[in-house]
């Protein structure tokens, strides 16, 4: 079975070229990535074409990366914010379709430009500012999962997918729905498991980052998600600031999306133009606060709760 | 966001060619008074209504220009005064670049703002605004923003002037870049006369960094806590450290709890936890995350652990962390043995090593001089919270920490610390269990000496001084610095 990727960029199976990758998270990302099933085909970092990493063949830039191995088709970055945006433009120009930006602190115009490229070349840019994406199929980009047992042990195949603004919170929502007998509130005021030990599962986690940009947005990611024929419910971490949330519900309301979602959105005690921890859940007009999503997300029919305990209950009441 | 002041900005401007009026900046009283009439402004960044609060003064005479020079100078926070030429203007407008967010439908970019009827009153004004947006990839040409001046005079010139800001804008990647009033002159002409900037600081290359630096003083109120959270940031630079102190104290009857929150997820989770309760009262705000060493978590917790009205300290993250569980419980136990104020503590663990790091405060728990509670990743804040009234104390504990002596045994600069080896604790001169434990090999034993490993590194786990002290006989110890402000 394809995994979300080719529904979101009609990648069947992901050939992966690593920036970075003769760095030390380079190397050591890469490595997980590996262990979890993840095809790395090459590497690159601008002068030292010609080494190997773990037997990877690294190249001076991504033309030549993909001129030796025309299958590539996805790239993921562990580059300094400084370095991604030409980084990223080298791979859009290269013809690569799918982009995992996980370095923080990329100034906001960068971000845009990055946009900009990925629309002009029809690229799909994951982040910047994001932990990577997960899927059950097989395959991880980016700082997720963790050591490769560890993502094998809590991340199993099945119905919920998962889409955050938050890299802890993408985690957690996408291993907690793959825990047997996971203990929470339900819906009768009641605490216990929620379920047995047939757990809901796990088809993706997307972590769309929590920059004021992002690339692929929550709205993107859902419509991969509707697509999914192993997607029974969606569960998304979102929060004040952007328009991703009101993007969303109107998708909802306008019937583009159709799947059941729940939402755990933070930022109810959040203030207008306060910086946060997150810099995209800054508010910067009335419609990104916490109240005006809420009410759009719930007018649209879509499941809000601001307990983080409470979305397992909710997710699993959706699932045959 | 960082602003600059209008002197500063001007030199970005200079830099893409706008015309901006003949302007001298002073730093200190000069020898030689510019020629009346002008303008002297005083360059403070982030100052507003600057004209509102004498800080911009028209000066007629030499002795009106050297009086306004010296009392300008001795304003707070000035950093010089800028002496613009009076000019004739005819007509005044008002522009501005700004970042374009985008929405669902509509890409991000940036967009001029253009109001052909000059600043004053800008942000109640919206009839007579021009917006025109732009790609930050392949920015507007001349002829792009004529077309969007229908009807003004002189556009092809006002277009040009435009275009340059856009430049100066992409060029230096601000966030705004603000000219009000660009003037018309007699000649049809345009020049800037007053101008500011906004910022990211991340955004800021580095040859740029001496331009964009802005003084401490004027953006800075850090406590002396929050200063020294920064010094051990910036010895210590991977991954996340902050810490902000509240400004306000505690009220009567609420429990002040001191919080280490790991990641932006875990500090959403404590203000969804606690935004609504007035029982309840945060002393500080805080994010340790993104691949921090256990040696960064202990420091930082060291200066949590400081705030003199805390009754209880809560560590909680999203509840899936990168950082490895076991060497922050590490780093957790360390603290609490080492502060001279520890705190009862509700710690909860989720990630790699969850279950080893709830085993290790466990088993050291009745040793500690205060009580800890350690929870599941699956027990959330808002459950963790139902227990701060039984833990919490009115009496901080007092204790003293002296180290045991020992020999150097070698340090490393990042993260920094000096590793301790006690012979004492090892009577028969044996490989100690450290050093079979180090996750990286960057402990070796040579001819009866723990020595660093050219060929590793050590990532500050800490977990060479846990095993040493509960599984082997405390052979090696670790020291890490502390600011002065950090009991």
């Amino acid at each position: 079975m394809a995994g979300i990727l080719k529904h979101l960029c009609d990648i069947d199976t992901p050939r992966v070229l690593v920036f970075g990758i003769t760095g030390r998270q380079g190397k050591s990302r890469s490595r997980l990535m590996r262990g979890f099933g993840t095809e790395i085909v090459a590497g690159t970092t601008p002068g030292k074409g010609g080494q190997e990493v773990d037997g990877v063949p690294v190249y001076n830039t991504a033309a030549e990366a993909v001129a030796a191995h025309p299958d590539i088709n996805s790239a993921v970055f562990f580059v300094p914010a400084g370095a991604i945006a030409g980084a990223a433009y080298d791979a859009m120009d290269a013809g690569i379709k799918f982009l995992v930006l996980t370095a923080d602190g990329v100034a906001t115009q960068d971000s845009i430009k990055i946009k900009e490229k990925a629309f002009e070349t029809g690229a799909k840019c994951l982040g910047p500012n994001t932990v990577g994406m997960l899927d059950t199929d097989g395959y991880l980009f980016g700082l997720i999962g963790g050591k490769a047992s560890w993502a094998k042990k809590n991340y199993l195949p099945g119905k919920v997918g998962v889409i955050s603004r938050s890299g802890g919170l993408s985690q957690l929502l996408a291993a907690f729905h793959c825990r047997p007998e996971l203990p929470g509130p339900k819906p009768d005021g009641s605490f216990g498991p929620l379920w047995g030990e047939d757990y809901p599962g796990l088809s993706a986690v997307l972590c769309v980052g929590g920059d004021p940009v992002p690339g692929i947005t929550i709205l993107d990611a859902a419509r991969a998600f509707e697509a999914d024929p192993r997607t029974e419910v969606m569960a998304i971490y979102a929060e004040t600031g952007t328009t991703q949330e009101n993007d969303l519900a109107l998708a909802v309301k306008n019937g583009e999306i159709k799947k059941p979602i729940v939402v755990f959105l933070g930022g109810k005690f959040t203030e207008a133009g306060v910086a946060q921890s997150h810099a995209g859940a800054m508010i910067r007009n009335e419609s990104e606060t916490y109240s005006a999503k809420k009410a759009a997300l719930e007018d649209a029919g879509v499941t809000v709760v601001d307990r983080p305990d409470s979305v397992f209950a909710a997710t699993s009441e959706f699932i045959k | 966001m960082p602003a600059l002041p209008e002197y500063k900005t001007r030199i970005l401007l200079e830099n893409h060619d706008v015309p901006l009026v003949p302007a001298v900046f002073h730093d200190a009283m000069p020898e030689i008074l510019p020629e009346p009439v002008v303008f002297l402004k005083a360059q403070i960044p982030g100052a507003t209504s600057r004209a509102g609060r004498g800080l911009v003064r028209r000066a007629s005479t030499p002795d009106e220009i050297a009086n306004g020079l010296r009392e300008l100078l001795a304003e707070e926070n000035c950093q010089g005064v800028l002496s613009a030429q009076a000019v004739d203007i005819k007509k005044e407008y008002y522009a501005a670049c700004l970042l374009d967010f985008g929405d669902g439908e509509n890409l991000p970019g940036g967009v001029i703002l253009f109001s052909p009827d000059g600043g004053t009153g800008i942000e109640g004004r919206t009839s007579s605004l021009i917006k025109i947006k732009f790609s930050l990839l392949n920015p507007p040409s001349t002829d792009d923003i004529e077309k969007q001046l229908e009807g003004i005079p002189n556009s092809t010139e006002l277009a040009e002037f435009l275009k340059k800001m856009t430049r100066t804008f992409i060029g230096y990647k601000l966030t705004v870049l603000e000219t009000n009033p660009i003037a018309v002159l007699a000649d049809g002409s345009h020049i800037a006369v007053d101008c500011r900037a906004e910022f990211e600081k991340h955004a800021v290359s580095r040859k740029n960094a001496e331009l964009f630096k802005v003084p401490e003083s004027s953006t800075s109120d850090s406590t002396p806590l929050e200063k020294a959270v920064e010094a051990i940031n910036a010895d210590d630079p991977a991954g996340t450290g902050f810490f902000r102190a509240s400004r306000e104290k505690a009220p009567e009857g609420t429990i002040a709890v001191a919080t280490n929150l790991c990641g932006g997820g875990g500090k959403m989770l404590w203000e969804m936890t606690t935004g609504g309760r007035d029982d309840i009262f945060s002393l500080n705000e805080s994010d340790t995350s993104g691949g921090l060493s256990g040696f960064k978590s202990y420091r930082i917790l060291r200066a949590i652990m400081s705030q003199p009205e805390a009754q209880v300290l809560i560590l909680t993250g999203s509840g899936m962390a990168f950082q490895n569980q076991y060497h922050l419980a590490s780093a957790v136990w360390k603290a609490l043995k080492e502060s001279a104020t520890p705190l009862p503590s509700l710690l909860r663990f989720g990630g790699t090593d969850q279950v080893k790091a709830m085993e290790l405060l466990e088993q050291v728990s009745q040793s500690l001089p205060v009580k800890i509670r350690t929870f599941r990743p699956e027990i959330f804040p808002n459950a963790m919270v139902e227990h701060l009234s039984e833990i919490a104390t009115d009496h901080r504990v007092q204790q003293k920490f002296t180290p045991e002596a020992g020999e150097l045994a070698f340090e490393v600069k990042t993260p920094p610390a000096r590793f301790i080896y006690h012979p004492d604790k090892n009577p028969d001169n044996i490989e100690p269990i450290c050093v079979k434990e180090c996750p990286t090999g960057f402990l070796l034993w040579e001819n009866g000496r723990i020595v660093a490993n050219p060929e590793a590194k050590c990532i500050g786990c800490l977990v060479c001084e846990t095993v040493s002290i509960l599984e082997g006989n405390g052979e090696l110890t670790i020291e890490l610095d502390l600011p002065g402000e950090v009991l």
